[in-house]
C-alpha cells in the first residue's frame, strides 16, 4: 500500500475512479496462495503473494520456470480460483464480483493462441469485443484503429492462422484492448517474436501506458524487456515475492562499482588472503573469472600480484556494472537477500 | 484512469445482454463452422452414401421403402447427436489447445449464458446435414409417412437427446484425456443401436431394452410411431413416450449440469487451457 501513496503522491494529477472503493490500486493482491492437487499430494504454486500496483504502473513479474508467474496472472484474471487470499481490480474483487472484475482487464495469455485461427482478424476483434458485452457500433472504430495501428488493416479480412508468428500476437493484444480495458495482463507477450515484431510489440505496450494510463502487469523471461518497460520489478521465486522494488532502484542497490579479471588456470592456486572480503572466483571451460564486488584499486593490485605469483596468464581486467540479469541471477540462486532487504521499506518508499 | 464500471442491472435490462452473450457464442461457432463448410460437406456426402449402401445390403440389393421409412428418422437423429458430440467434443479440445476458451471465459457473462450459445451452434451444425438429407431421401425416394404435428414432439424430444448427449461428451473432454476414443464408441453404438440399420423393433427384445437406452433411440421409436399414422396417445400407451421423456429429462439435464460442472472444476484448476 505504502507503494501506492507513493506513486500518487509523485502523480498527484492522477485522476481518480468515481466507482471503484480502492482505486489508488488497480491491481491489488493481498495473502494470495494457490495450491494444485499433486497426485495425492498438494503443490504450492503462489504462496501469499500480496503486491499492490498502482494505476498507470508498468511493472514486470520475474522468476524463472515453475515459478508462480501464470498462475499469479491467471488467478487475477479468475480462470484459476486462488486457496486463499482476495484479488481486486480497481476495486472489484476478482471472486465475488467476476463480471466487474472481468471487464477491468485485457490478458494475453502464455504459450497459448488466445484467438481463433480459423476466423480472421476482423471476426476475431468483433467477436471479443460482443463478448465483452459491446454492441458491434462501439467496437468497429476501435477495431479500425487497433488494426491500422498494428499494421493489419489490408489484411483484416484473412485468417489469423495465415499470419506470421508476430502478427498472430499483435491480434491477441488487440483482442485483449478491444474493450479499452484499464488494465492490462501480459504473460510473456514477446515470446517466440523476432527482433523486429518484439520492438514492436514493446514500443506498443510503452505507448499504452505512457499515453493511455494503462496498468500493465507483465511477465517475461526476457529481462531486457523488463528492464525496458517495467518501471517496477517483482521476482517470485517458488512462489513467493522475494524481490519488489522500482526498476531503478533494484539496478543501483547492485550497481557498485566492481572489477572482474579474467584470466587463463591459475596453475598453483592463489595464497590465502588475497582475494578481498566478498570477492569469489568462477571457473569457465575457456578463462576464470575473478569478481571482486566493491573492491578499491588498492585490492585489485593485491590480487594481480598474487595472480602473477600463482603464474596465472591474465585474459582481460575490466570494470563491470551488474545488469539486471546479474541481479537477478544472484536473488534467483541465493536468494541471500530475504524479502525485508529487497523490498522498499515504507519509509524509504515515501521518502 | 477510470475503472470500467459494472452495468446496473435494470439500467439495459438483463435479457438483452443475455440474449446478445447466447448469440455471440453462437454466432461464433457458425463462423467456425463456416470456415469448416468443406468437411461438413463431406460428412454430408458420405453419410448419405453410407445409409445408401445399408439399406441396400439390408435389401438384398434392393431399396425396401419401408425399411427406409422406418430408419430415415434413425438417420436424422444419429447425424444431430454424432455431429453435437465430434464437433462438441473437438471443438472444445480445439479451445483448450488454443487458449481460446480461457478468453471466452474472459466475459463478463454467465458461462451458462455461454454454454446456451455453444450449443445452439452444435444444434445448428447437426441440424444443417441432417435436415439436407432429409430432403434429399425424403423427397428422392418418398416413404410412406403420416406427416402430421402429432410428429413435432417426438422429434423435437429426439433433437434434444442428441444435443444432451453431445453436451455430456463435450463436458467429458475437459475431464478425460482420451475423449475420442469414448466419442468415437458412442457414436458407434448411436448407428448401431439407433435403428439406422434396422429399427429398435425388430432386435431381439434383450437388445431391444437396452437399445433403448441409447440416445436418441427411444425417440426414434416414438417418431416412427407418430409418422405410421399412429398419434401420441399410441406412443404413450405402449409407454414409449412417457420413457423418452424421461430420457430426454435425465439426458439433458446431465448434459447441462456435467458441462457446467467441469467447466467450474476447470476454473478453478486452471483446466481451461493446455499446459
Ligand atoms: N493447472 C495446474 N495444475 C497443477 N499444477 C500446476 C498447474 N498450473 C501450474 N502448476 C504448477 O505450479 C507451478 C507454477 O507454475 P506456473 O505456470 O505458474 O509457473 P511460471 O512461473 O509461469 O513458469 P514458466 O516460466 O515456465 O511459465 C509449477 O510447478 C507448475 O507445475
Ligand atoms: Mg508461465
Amino acid at each position: 500500500m505504502a507503494y501506492a501513496i507513493n506513486f500518487n503522491v509523485m502523480n498527484p494529477g492522477r485522476e481518480r475512479s468515481p466507482v471503484a472503493p480502492l482505486a489508488d490500486v488497480a491491481i491489488g493482491l493481498t495473502g494470495v496462495t494457490k495450491r494444485y492437487q499433486r497426485g495425492k499430494g498438494l503443490l504450492t504454486a503462489v504462496s501469499e503473494v500480496t503486491l499492490s500496483v498502482p494505476p498507470g504502473q508498468v511493472i514486470g513479474l520475474l522468476g524463472p520456470n515453475g515459478a508462480g508467474k501464470t498462475t499469479t496472472i491467471k488467478m487475477i484474471c479468475g480462470l484459476v480460483l486462488p486457496t486463499a487470499g482476495t484479488i481486486t481490480l480497481n476495486g472489484y474483487d476478482v471472486a465475488r464480483q467476476r463480471a466487474g472484475a472481468v471487464r477491468q482487464i485485457g490478458a494475453v495469455l502464455e504459450g497459448s493462441r488466445n484467438v481463433y485461427w480459423p476466423l480472421s482478424a476482423w471476426q476475431n476483434l468483433m467477436y471479443f469485443g460482443r463478448l465483452k458485452g459491446l454492441r458491434a457500433v462501439a467496437i468497429r472504430p476501435r477495431a479500425e484503429r487497433l488494426l491500422t495501428e498494428l499494421g493489419l488493416w489490408e489484411r483484416r479480412h484473412e485468417s489469423v492462422g495465415s499470419f506470421s508468428r508476430g502478427m498472430q500476437q499483435k491480434v491477441a493484444i488487440a483482442a485483449a484492448l478491444i474493450t479499452d480495458p484499464p488494465v492490462l495482463l501480459l504473460d510473456e507477450p514477446t515470446i517466440g517474436l523476432d527482433v523486429a515484431a518484439a520492438r514492436t510489440v514493446k514500443d506498443w505496450i510503452a505507448r499504452l501506458a505512457a499515453d493511455e494510463g494503462k496498468t500493465v502487469l507483465l511477465t517475461t523471461h526476457q529481462l531486457g524487456v523488463a528492464q525496458e518497460l517495467a518501471s517496477r520489478i517483482a521476482v517470485i521465486r517458488d512462489g513467493k515475492i522475494i524481490a519488489d522494488l522500482p526498476t531503478g532502484e533494484l539496478l543501483s542497490r547492485y550497481a557498485e562499482d566492481r572489477f572482474e579479471i579474467r584470466t587463463r588456470k591459475i596453475p598453483n592456486g592463489l595464497r590465502p588472503g588475497v582475494l578481498p572480503a566478498g570477492g569469489r572466483i568462477e571457473h569457465g571451460a575457456e578463462a576464470t573469472r575473478i569478481l571482486l564486488p566493491g573492491a578499491g584499486q588498492a585490492d585489485l593490485y593485491r590480487v594481480l600480484d598474487g595472480l602473477r605469483a600463482a603464474g596465472s596468464q591474465l585474459i582481460s581486467v575490466s570494470q563491470a556494472r551488474p545488469g539486471l540479469e546479474d541481479i537477478f541471477l544472484r536473488l534467483i540462486r541465493d536468494g541471500e537477500e530475504g524479502p525485508g532487504a529487497v523490498r522498499a521499506t515504507a519509509a524509504e518508499r515515501v521518502a | 484512469m477510470t475503472a470500467i464500471t459494472a452495468p446496473r442491472p435494470g439500467a439495459q435490462g438483463v435479457l438483452g445482454p443475455a440474449l446478445r452473450a447466447v448469440g455471440t457464442e453462437a454466432g461464433k461457432g457458425l463462423a467456425l463452422m463456416w470456415r469448416r463448410r468443406a468437411i461438413t460437406i463431406t460428412g454430408i456426402a458420405l453419410n448419405g452414401l453410407l445409409y445408401l449402401m445399408i439399406q441396400f445390403f439390408i435389401g438384398g440389393g434392393h431399396l425396401v421403402l419401408p425399411v427406409l421409412a422406418l430408419t430415415l428418422p434413425a438417420l436424422i437423429a444419429y447425424i444431430v447427436a454424432a455431429t453435437a458430440a465430434l464437433q462438441g467434443s473437438g471443438g472444445i479440445a480445439e479451445e483448450v489447445n488454443a487458449g481460446t476458451l480461457e478468453q471466452v471465459h474472459l466475459s463478463p457473462a454467465r458461462p451458462s449464458l455461454l454454454a446456451a450459445g455453444r450449443l445452439a451452434a452444435l444444434a445448428a451444425e447437426g441440424l444443417i446435414p441432417a435436415i439436407v438429407l432429409a430432403l434429399a431421401f425424403g423427397l428422392g425416394y418418398r416413404p410412406h409417412w403420416a406427416i402430421s404435428p402429432d410428429a413435432l414432439v417426438p422429434l423435437a424430444l429426439t433433437i434434444a437427446d442428441a444435443l444432451g448427449y453431445g453436451l455430456l461428451m463435450t463436458a467429458l473432454t475437459l475431464r478425460l484425456a482420451s475423449i475420442g476414443a469414448v466419442v468415437h464408441v458412442f457414436n458407434m453404438a448411436v448407428m448401431f443401436l439407433g435403428g439406422l440399420f434396422v429399427p429398435i423393433t425388430l432386435f431381439p427384445h434383450g437388445i431391444e431394452i437396452f437399445a433403448r437406452f441409447v440416445p436418441t433411440a427411444l425417440g426414434v421409436e416414438v417418431l416412427n410411431t407418430t409418422l405410421a399414422g399412429r398419434g401420441l396417445a399410441a406412443a404413450w400407451a405402449d409407454g414409449t413416450l412417457p420413457w423418452l421423456l424421461a430420457h430426454v429429462a435425465v439426458l439433458a439435464a446431465l448434459g447441462w449440469l456435467a458441462y457446467l460442472h467441469t467447466l467450474r472444476r476447470a476454473r478453478r484448476e486452471g483446466g481451461l487451457s493446455a499446459r
